[in-house]
């Protein structure tokens, strides 16, 4: 009978526990079912998307507070006044751990990745949704926004990543007044932009203004001179290798561009303050001393937002302006930019909905527009009018060219797996700079050393 | 409110009712079924209505607090019913499990289970799909910038807290000497406390500020006082290895106040006959610090130190905020951590550097407990 009253509350235990439980399953059965309602206003094909309008679309960017609330204001004008969900875009200051967490968790909707190496990882865990499983055309998206672009989001011949965001890296920005004033010519050659950095430091200044420091993130402006310098003397194709892990950092092709990267950075007096000193100058106050009077540097190399860091009052086109960075032993330009992926709670038809759009001319234009974060569109249609300035209008003109003929790539940074290209990359050039030309070689061991096997 | 229904419901049963006692058991263990049930379905609805996002947000606040408070309430009064089921002899030895029971239960869930589920996946490789045996350990232990962040975060545990109590108890000593202005003083020294790792990080970038020469003036605090010394500018926040000291500065800026005020209450706790006593004797005031003051409250100090080194052990906002810490050389294990875990999207080794940081914490944190159990006891 005791045995009994124990057996009682045993059960009553139980039973507990079995009601308390059943949290999991059930409930998916009664939302799955497209409505696919929703897409009437959408102008290209794709209309996917398995679960359910919940009426908000929810991107994730990775840019500054002032540029997303620029594109709030633009998705509030042209998309969300016509359609009946919500578009909101996010600044999250620290989008890698946010985008990171958000697509494993199975909360991200949309997020605009400027590092698309992080890509593969999350397809293996099932964290994002195919932009064919969303109903797109891919052959569509080559001809609107270039092949080798949307290329960058395939894995496992499927396609991850919408280019929604290109910037050109390969510009020399500099103060164009005392340029012109001081009888300096643009080079169109490697060699003509050293002779006129000799020149520059034969008339008694400093060619170059460089700055690494970047916080947490500190040497990626030097691994883009790196990258700029190894398109140019090992081409496009080794460049593609060299990304892939084809060949190993510390193959030859990459010592030879980190020796030419060096020629710059550690000739006497072609640096202003020295190599040493360039991973503790913060990359947007490198190009300050350009606009002093007389000019404490001459030549900065930087993608296309830097003049956002220019002084107040500075115009483009007057006090600066900028060239390529000439090709060496072959053409190259590199460009960088943002993919746009699908996380698995934006398998929605309003976010392909919101997506169509986002790609369109007529918001791509607008955003091109937004002088805070000099954004270059993809999308071929969008042309040099929409721009905010001549600047980007030219780089757009540049980045279609080289697209076209196929000499662009993308930063590899940002396509080498993460411990590399946001880790050991970026360490090796602050030690490069740091110890000077002897380091290079322990420095590229190091670096093919953490490539993760 | 519960200790007199506690009593009554334990005496009911004493007071006997005319039914047999397997009846009234029947019926009895019916009941607290039946309640138990409606408790996890009542419990189970509100639940989905909280997960409802469109309700409204004070409605969801009142269910949740409803739930939260009545749903514990009438959980714990079912299951004491429950109790009283149970043949008397073993009542009263059950009841005390049935009520830490629920707060075992959370424990297990927010705190073991994670801990053991950290300790698998640092046996896995980088995406948690395949076993690896002990490799994550093995790069732990060997990859050199993982060395290097032990090293340094051994030499946080031992500065911050030598620095931060030593400092505190000072102030703590000096502050109770003080006619006037006590309150004051120690106020201005505790108010870093109020500010976040992250924030007096930031406060500090302004004073370690560095620009080199044709970059505009320098305004950062050092580097005037160095250019005011006729000396160059120094980049000290990659000035390895002195950039950790700089780094480690700051938690004792913030984290000194702290030991000061628990150092000052314990001062002020050590009867004045005794301090008096020894003055009488003629002791001088080092003597009175060191040979009474010190010893009386030396189980204080062993808690603030212990605290501080399981602090120093965590630290991880203010390096992470100061600059890339692998190119400065200035990497903790919690830093670490959060790079492999987060950034390098590698799970395994994440996990393994986190269980290395949790079993380097266990012995503090026993210490810790044992001291401050020694204190109550002479309290």
């Amino acid at each position: 009978m005791k045995l009994r009253r124990w057996l009682v509350v045993l059960m009553a235990l139980t039973l507990f526990a079995a009601a308390c439980g059943d949290d999991d399953g059930g409930d998916d059965s009664s939302s799955a079912g497209s409505t696919g309602g929703s897409t009437e206003g959408s102008t290209e094909g794709a209309t996917g998307g398995e679960l359910e309008n919940t009426g908000n679309v929810n991107l994730l960017s990775a840019g500054e507070p002032e540029e997303t609330a620029a594109y709030q204001e633009i998705f509030d004008e042209l998309i969300n006044s016509e359609v009946d969900y919500h578009a909101e875009v996010e600044a999250a200051g620290n989008f890698e751990e946010q985008f990171q967490i958000r697509a494993e968790g199975g909360t991200l909707d949309l997020a605009a990745v400027p590092q698309p190496g992080a890509i593969p990882n999350l397809v293996d865990s099932g964290s994002l949704v195919s932009l064919e499983d969303l109903g797109f055309d891919i052959d569509e998206l080559n001809g609107l926004l270039g092949e080798s672009f949307v290329a960058l989001g395939e894995y496992n011949g499927a396609h991850y990543g919408i280019p929604t965001n290109i910037n050109l890296k390969s510009m020399v920005w500099y103060p164009k007044a005392a340029f012109d004033a001081a009888g300096y010519t643009v080079p169109e050659t490697w060699d003509e932009l050293i002779a006129l950095s000799e020149q520059i430091k034969a008339d008694g200044s400093t060619p170059w203004c460089v700055g690494f420091q970047s916080e947490g993130s500190t040497g990626w402006p030097a691994t883009d001179w790196m990258e700029d310098i190894m398109l140019r003397t090992a081409g496009p194709d080794v460049y593609d290798e060299w990304v892939a892990h084809e060949i190993p950092f510390n193959d030859e092709a990459v010592a030879h561009a980190a020796e030419v990267f060096g020629e710059v950075m550690f000739a006497d007096g072609f640096v202003l303050g020295g190599a040493a000193s360039t991973p503790d100058i913060a990359f947007g106050d490198a190009p300050g001393p350009m606009f002093d009077d007389p000019p404490g540097c001459w030549l900065h190399r930087q993608a296309t937002f830097i003049n956002s860091f220019f002084p107040e009052g500075t115009v483009a086109g007057e006090d600066y302006d900028w060239f390529p960075l000439p090709p060496i032993d072959q053409e190259g330009i590199l460009y960088a930019g943002e993919l746009t992926v699908v996380g698995t709670s934006g398998n929605r038809p309003e976010v392909v909905d919101f997506l169509n759009r986002f790609l369109g001319e007529e918001v791509q234009c607008a955003m091109g527009a937004v002088v805070a974060s000099s954004r270059i569109s993809p999308n071929v249609n969008v042309g040099p009018e929409c721009y905010a300035n001549d600047i980007l209008a030219d780089a757009s003109a540049i980045l279609t060219d080289a697209l076209e003929s196929g000499s662009g790539r993308f930063d590899a940074s940002d396509l080498m797996p993460a411990e590399v290209g946001a880790g050991s990359f970026w360490t090796g050039m602050i030690e490069y700079m740091k110890s000077g030309p002897d380091s290079l070689t322990g420095v590229l061991d190091d670096i093919e050393n953490s490539w993760p096997t | 409110m519960i200790d007199e229904q506690l009593t009554e419901e334990g005496e009911r049963p004493v007071a006997g009712r005319s039914p047999s006692d397997s009846e009234r058991g029947w019926l009895g263990a019916l009941g607290v079924i039946a309640a138990l049930v409606a408790i996890a379905v009542a419990g189970r609805l509100m639940f989905d209505f909280l997960k409802d996002t469109d309700a409204n947000r004070l409605l969801v606040v009142v269910v949740a607090i409803v739930l939260g408070v009545g749903g514990v309430l009438a959980l714990f009064w079912a299951m004491d019913r429950a109790v009283d089921l149970l043949p008397r002899r073993f009542r009263e030895s059950v009841r005390p499990y049935v009520f830490i029971g629920p707060a075992i239960v959370i424990l297990s869930v927010f705190l073991i289970y994670p801990v053991i589920n950290t300790i698998i996946i640092s046996l896995k490789d980088a995406t948690g799909q395949e076993w690896v045996g002990l490799d994550n350990y093995e790069f732990v232990f060997t990859d050199e910038s993982m060395l290097r962040s032990m090293r340094n975060t051994a030499g946080w545990i031992i500065f911050v807290p030598l620095f931060a109590v030593s400092v505190g108890l000072l102030f703590a000593t000096l502050a109770d000497r003080l006619r006037h202005g006590e309150s004051l003083a120690k106020s201005l020294i505790f108010l870093p406390m109020a500010i976040s790792f992250v924030g007096a990080a930031v406060t500090f970038r302004l004073i370690y500020s560095f620009r080199p020469q044709g970059f505009g003036t320098n305004i950062g605090l050092l580097n005037s006082i160095m250019i005011g010394l006729g000396k160059e500018p120094v980049p000290w926040l990659s000035e390895r290895p002195w950039n950790n000291l700089l780094l480690m500065v700051i938690m004792v800026w913030i984290q000194t106040g702290f030991a000061m005020v628990v150092l000052s209450a314990a001062i002020k706790s050590i009867p004045d006959e005794i301090i008096e006593a020894a003055r009488i004797d003629g002791a001088s005031e080092f003597q009175v610090f060191k040979r009474i003051i010190v010893p009386s409250i030396f189980p204080t100090i062993v808690v603030v130190t212990t605290y501080m080194v399981i602090n120093a052990l965590k630290v991880f906002d203010i390096v992470f905020v100061m600059g890339n810490p692998e190119a400065n050389q200035t990497e903790v294990i919690a830093e670490r951590m959060m790079r492999w875990f987060f950034l390098s999207n590698n799970d395994g080794r994440g996990a393994a550097i986190a269980v290395v940081l949790f079993i380097a914490i266990l012995p503090v944190m026993v210490w810790n407990v044992r001291q401050f159990r020694e204190q109550e006891k002479i309290r």
